[in-house]
């Protein structure tokens, strides 16, 4: 039984569902042979803001004794004119689809950074990371969350036509509002989620084991938190959900399609598997033959509750 | 610039695997691919965990390598590593490598100083072999005490590495960076390059030390990472020069001791 694995999401129409999660795949080359891009539906890159970041102090990455990680990153990125004139060259194009994920500090930021890279031809979309913590202060200003990622989102609509999702963070108690807020301000797709904020203690030092202190929670451990959000999302909205938070394996994948995603983003588990992708997509097509599912699409949102 | 091949992956086949001390392995590793192409102070991010537990790779040093074989040496420091320990010949070890950039040989005329501190010794061990046989050199090793010693007996004889420990136990009595300016006081030749791979307290004191001799020195850095790829920004250490930071994955693990600022707390 041959089993399809491609998904359509209005204009786009991807090979697989699985996408890179941002920050996790560089500029899309730095894997270079060892990664197949073959597998996957697209890639995503790191989140670029306006100016160049350095990113915090290290050590920036740590293990927990719960099995997962924890980053304090920071953003570090080389801002929109480097990434024009240096990085676009790199992209993946034509081995697969191309989604730049767009980070900033306002309203008119994200503008800016979207309105440069309309100029850049081949990008298949945007996605907007609205869940760093600089946006929550940006937020208050606008006068909640909600509003500030309307704000972002209807603003950015108006310079590109472009696919766009807007990735938010899995720390709403109900995420519905938000969603729908994002969905209702142009937003083609919404992912679901990013990191949780966590961090570690080195009791022997007394001292935190990442430089930043906190920093943003991933891998296995955030599965069914990000699981969660994508469910109850999926019951408000009728855009596409990317997934993002934990997946290793292809069931964690299959759990996603059935609680409402479309798309499932890779992230941490590249770190530890390069090759996870194309064994991610060979185990769920497995699970299809099994359950004589003929398109992996069919899968999505096919949760049954009682 | 001197030609880096690229990493590829490779599974691994362990040869050998002894212990050569208290808490210290050696695995002998088939791993053709990698083994033939690697340079001192490259590494390779090894997988330690089928199943995730833990979850990121460990980076681990190339050590001395021979025709198709590599060795990886290190130190039992926490969960990963417990699991490399119980490898046994046969076992497959998943790689990626080798990353990084390798030490800057000596030019004709500079005298290699050669300064480990403990398992940071490993990829001074593959330098050693890749210096020219005929280069006069001097090898000093530091440990805490005798037991820990992370390299046997025939072999610091085979490269007649000069050892000091922090007890007196072994050699010279005090740290090796002690060692080390008192071979700089005695030495004639103003062409000395230091080569230093260590824990973060040793290769603070050997940057202030060499800075004070104006000595070259490069140094090889460890620190935790993500990929080791260049793509996670993970692995960064700030520039002494205040301007944000460098990759120790890509831009390093070799460095000119002048462009960073050596945080102990930081590195491993
Ligand atoms: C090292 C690292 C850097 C990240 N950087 C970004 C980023 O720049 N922008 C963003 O939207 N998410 C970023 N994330 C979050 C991931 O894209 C992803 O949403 C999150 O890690 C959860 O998925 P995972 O458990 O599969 O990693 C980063 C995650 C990691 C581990
Ligand atoms: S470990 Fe990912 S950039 Fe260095």
């Amino acid at each position: 039984m041959s089993v399809d694995t491609t998904i359509r999401m209005g204009s786009l129409n991807l090979r697989t569902p699985l996408l890179t999660g941002s920050g996790t795949f560089g500029y899309g080359d730095e894997f270079g042979s060892i990664i197949d891009y073959s597998s996957f539906g697209g890639i995503i890159t790191k989140s670029i803001s306006l100016k160049p970041r350095a990113g915090n102090p290290p050590p920036r990455i740590c293990e927990t004794q719960s099995g997962g990680i924890i980053n304090s990153i920071g953003l570090a990125n080389v801002g929109i004119y480097n990434f024009i004139e240096s990085k676009v060259d790199t992209l993946p194009m034509g081995k697969t689809e191309v989604f730049l994920s767009i980070v900033g500090d306002s309203v008119e930021e994200y503008v800016e950074v979207v309105e440069k890279l309309e100029d850049v031809s081949g990008i298949a979309g945007y996605e907007l990371n609205v869940s760093c913590p600089n946006v929550r202060r940006g937020g208050l200003d606008l006068g909640g969350d909600k509003e500030a990622i309307a704000a972002i989102m209807s603003s950015v609509r108006t310079v590109t036509g472009r696919f766009v999702s807007v990735k938010l963070t899995p720390h709403y108690p109900v995420i519905a509002p938000v969603a729908q807020a994002a969905v209702d301000a142009g937003a083609d797709a919404l992912t679901l989620t990013n990191t949780l904020v966590g961090m570690e203690v080195d009791v022997e030092r007394r001292k935190p084991l990442l430089g930043n202190v906190t920093g943003g929670y991933s891998g296995p451990p955030l599965k069914p938190v990000a699981l969660a959000k994508v469910w109850q999302a999926a019951q408000v909205v009728d855009v596409p959900i990317w997934a993002s938070g934990g997946m290793v394996n292809g069931i964690d994948c299959i759990e996603f399609l059935l609680a409402g995603a479309s798309a499932l983003q890779l992230g941490s588990v590249l770190f530890a598997d390069p090759y996870a992708p194309g064994r991610i997509l060979n185990e769920m097509i497995e699970y299809c033959e099994r359950h004589d599912v003929t398109r992996l699409s069919d899968l999505v949102g096919k949760l049954e509750t009682r | 610039m001197e030609q880096i091949n690229l990493p590829i992956a490779e599974k691994g086949v362990v040869d050998q695997i002894r212990k050569i001390s208290d808490d210290t392995w050696d695995i002998k590793v088939f791993s053709p691919g990698i083994a033939k192409s690697s340079k001192a102070a490259q590494f390779v991010h090894v997988r330690v965990s089928e199943d995730f537990r833990p979850f990121l790779r460990r980076p681990l040093s190339v050590g001395p390598c021979s025709g198709d074989y590599l060795r990886l040496i290190f130190t039992v420091k926490g969960s990963g590593t417990r699991l490399l320990a119980q490898k046994s010949t046969g076992d497959v070890i998943d790689l990626i490598g080798p990353l990084g950039n390798p030490f800057k040989l000596p030019e004709d005329d500079e005298y290699p100083i050669i300064v480990g501190g403990g398992i940071g010794v490993v990829p001074l061990l593959l330098l050693d072999d890749q210096l020219e046989p005929d280069t006069p050199r001097d090898f000093l090793l530091g440990v805490r005490t005798e037991s820990l010693l992370p390299v046997d007996e025939p072999e610091i004889k085979h490269r007649n590495i000069q050892i000091a420990s922090d007890d007196g136990s072994i050699g010279f009595g005090g740290n090796v960076v002690q060692l080390l300016e008192r071979k700089l006081s005695k030495l004639q030749s103003n062409r000395v390059v230091v080569y230093a791979c260590g824990p973060g307290m040793m290769m603070y004191a050997l940057k202030q030390v060499c800075i004070k001799h104006s000595i070259k020195a490069y140094i090889s850095l460890e620190v935790p990472m993500g990929c080791g790829l260049g793509a996670c920004q993970s692995c960064a250490v700030p520039r002494s020069d205040g301007d944000g930071y460098l990759l120790v994955c890509q831009d390093g693990p070799v460095f000119d001791a002048t462009e960073v600022l050596i945080e102990p707390e930081v590195l491993r």
